[in-house]
């Protein structure tokens, strides 16, 4: 896979680049906005990362000049916390998903890798990771032959974790995308939902889907 | 005492002292006329004489004298009154706006001119500490956007030593903490010198409190305190829902965090006429009387020596403070160590 990330940050592309690299990525670095435009257009890239503040021309101009052209890369945004307008635009612009910065290399990562296969499973309402399913519908999760009861936000923060199933997924995000948080609540919210989740789906059965990674967030997986 | 009490009191005095010098001339005067006429008691006639006169006539004119005076002191004091007004209403946030000058050119307007060049000097130095700040957080951002990358990245390689991983992942930690902080300190400034505007709607305020009391439930569990919401009344309010939402997060979060285990946290949102009423209390060690007029200060950390080693940036209640402003309210804190400590916020209501 071919990416093309855009940040204007010289330090924090570079480290972009090696994390890309390190997981076999191949990795082309652009500082500004309109040098991405040319190289998007040169390059079939299979995914762009862009940042929303860049010199020549900014990431959300960027986009949608690339829209424009019917280049239908999938591009994943990289944005300010707390600038959720700057977030629905880029959505709207045509963004494929977006990551609030500061973020965790490894969440990103997972985020380019699942650039490339998006699609059809965002709609998907009977999601499966291993023998635990939660049907979106009816909001009922199940494990073997036992049911939970979840609450909302339980289910909320189920559902996302199902839909990245195998991808990392940092504290930030789940605050942003389970909670609606534009702002970082300094408290351990995700940590102890986390574990009250982990008691329902995981206790008493093998395997464990819910893993934490160390200094970076968490993951459902096999 | 006021000056212009003051100054009628010597215009008196010196009125006084006039009226004693007229009487005695008078005295003399008349006196020395009857000196010729001999007829008893010339002491006597000239007293009643000079008596007359200064009863007469000179009490009156030093009681219309004082009057014109006390008209006259009031009349010089009044734009010194003026101006007093004008400087109470001065705080750190209106010092651009000028004083006005009556343009007559007097020693007042000079002074005038002279406080005003003195608070726009003033609000110089205000906005290069803002701006200093501002550059600062936002300078400290990417390199710890860039330290804790690259100590990711470095974890990501496989054949990483398991032994530095444990050194390394503290240091993620601490950035993270350090981000926080940043982070923080960013909004406090930016809202300082204006920069955030927030965008009002109508939010139901009963239903974020409902909120983050269940937040705060989940919160409270692992340290056995119980939350309860003893009141909670439909209200709506003009505000910025993710700030309310965030304001809400913060009081209770305090409340379980600086609590003791098996303690409680009560909650009430009561609507008045005019104003909504949201009350926080928690159990726990609370905060000395000495100190709690500075728990909005930021940084405030309250009694080192007592303070348990609670993660969090010292930012939160500055923050809480900012957003209950922003929305013309009230934030108040109250504490009696070992018994309750109370959070009231109050916020402007629609009328429904």
């Amino acid at each position: 896979m071919r990416v093309l990330v855009v940040e204007d940050e010289k330090k924090t592309a570079s480290f972009i680049r090696k994390a890309l690299q390190s997981e076999g990525f191949a990795v082309d670095v652009c500082h500004r906005g309109d040098e991405a435009l040319v190289a998007a257009r040169a390059v079939p890239f299979d995914g762009i990362v862009l940042d929303i503040m860049l010199p020549g021309r900014d990431g959300l101009s960027v986009l949608r000049q690339l829209r424009e052209q019917q280049n239908r890369t999938p591009v994943l945004l990289l944005s300010a916390r707390g600038a959720v307008n700057e977030r629905v635009e880029g959505l709207n612009a045509g963004a494929d998903d977006y990551l609030p910065k500061p973020f965790v290399v490894a969440e990103l990562v997972a985020r380019v890798r699942a650039l490339g296969r998006r699609g059809s499973d965002s709609t998907a309402t009977l999601l499966r990771v291993a023998d635990l399913t939660l049907d979106t519908v009816s909001h009922r999760a199940k494990r073997g032959d036992r049911i939970f009861d979840l609450t909302a936000r339980e289910f909320r923060l189920l559902e996302f974790l199902m839909r990245s199933a195998g991808r990392i997924c940092g504290r930030m995000s789940i605050i942003e995308k389970v909670w609606d948080y534009d702002f970082d609540p300094g408290t351990n919210l995700v940590d102890v939902y986390v574990k009250r989740l982990r008691e329902k789906i995981d206790d008493g059965f093998e395997p464990k889907l819910l893993h934490t990674v160390r200094g970076a967030g968490y993951i459902l997986k096999e | 005492m006021k000056i212009r009490t003051r100054l009628t009191l010597w215009y008196a005095a010196i009125l006084s002292v006039s009226l004693v010098v007229m009487g005695a001339g008078t005295y003399r005067e008349i006196s020395e006329q009857l000196h010729h006429d001999h007829s008893v008691r010339i002491w006597q006639r000239a007293l009643d004489e000079s008596g007359e006169m200064v009863f007469g006539v000179g009490l009156p004119a030093v009681a219309l004298g004082l009057l014109g005076g006390w008209w006259i002191t009031r009349k010089a004091l009044g734009p010194v009154t003026a101006l007093t007004r004008a400087v109470e209403q001065k705080h750190d946030r209106n010092l651009r706006e000028r004083l006005p000058v009556t343009g007559s050119g007097d020693e007042l307007d000079r002074l005038t001119d002279v406080f005003n060049q003195m608070t726009s000097r003033l609000d110089d130095s205000f906005q290069r500490i803002r701006e200093f700040t501002l550059h600062a957080s936002h300078e400290l951002k990417t390199p710890l956007t860039v330290m804790r990358g690259e100590l990711e990245t470095a974890l990501l390689e496989e054949d990483f030593p398991a032994a530095r991983k444990e050194l390394l992942l503290s240091q993620v930690d601490e950035i993270e903490r350090l981000t926080r902080i940043v982070d923080g300190l960013t909004l406090l400034t930016k809202a300082d010198s204006g920069q955030i505007k927030l965008e009002f709607e109508p939010v139901r305020l009963d239903e974020l409190v409902r909120e983050s009391v269940a937040d705060a439930k989940i919160l409270a569990q692992p340290s056995g305190i119980q939350v309860n919401l003893t009141a909670c009344e439909a209200t709506v309010i003009s505000g910025s829902r993710d700030r309310l939402r965030q304001l809400w997060l913060n009081l209770t979060d305090n409340a379980v965090k600086y609590n003791e285990p098996g303690g409680r946290v009560n909650i009430s949102l009561a609507a008045g006429v005019g104003f909504a009423e949201v009350k926080i209390e928690n159990t726990g060690a609370g905060v000395p009387l000495d100190l709690q007029p500075r728990v909005f200060e930021r940084f405030f950390r309250g009694d080192a020596s007592h303070s348990k080693a609670v993660e969090g940036c010292g930012l939160g209640l500055s923050i809480a403070q900012w957003i209950v402003t922003a929305h013309r309210g009230s934030i108040q804190f109250v504490s009696k160590p070992g018994e309750l400590t109370t959070v009231t916020v109050r916020l402007p209501a629609n009328e429904s």
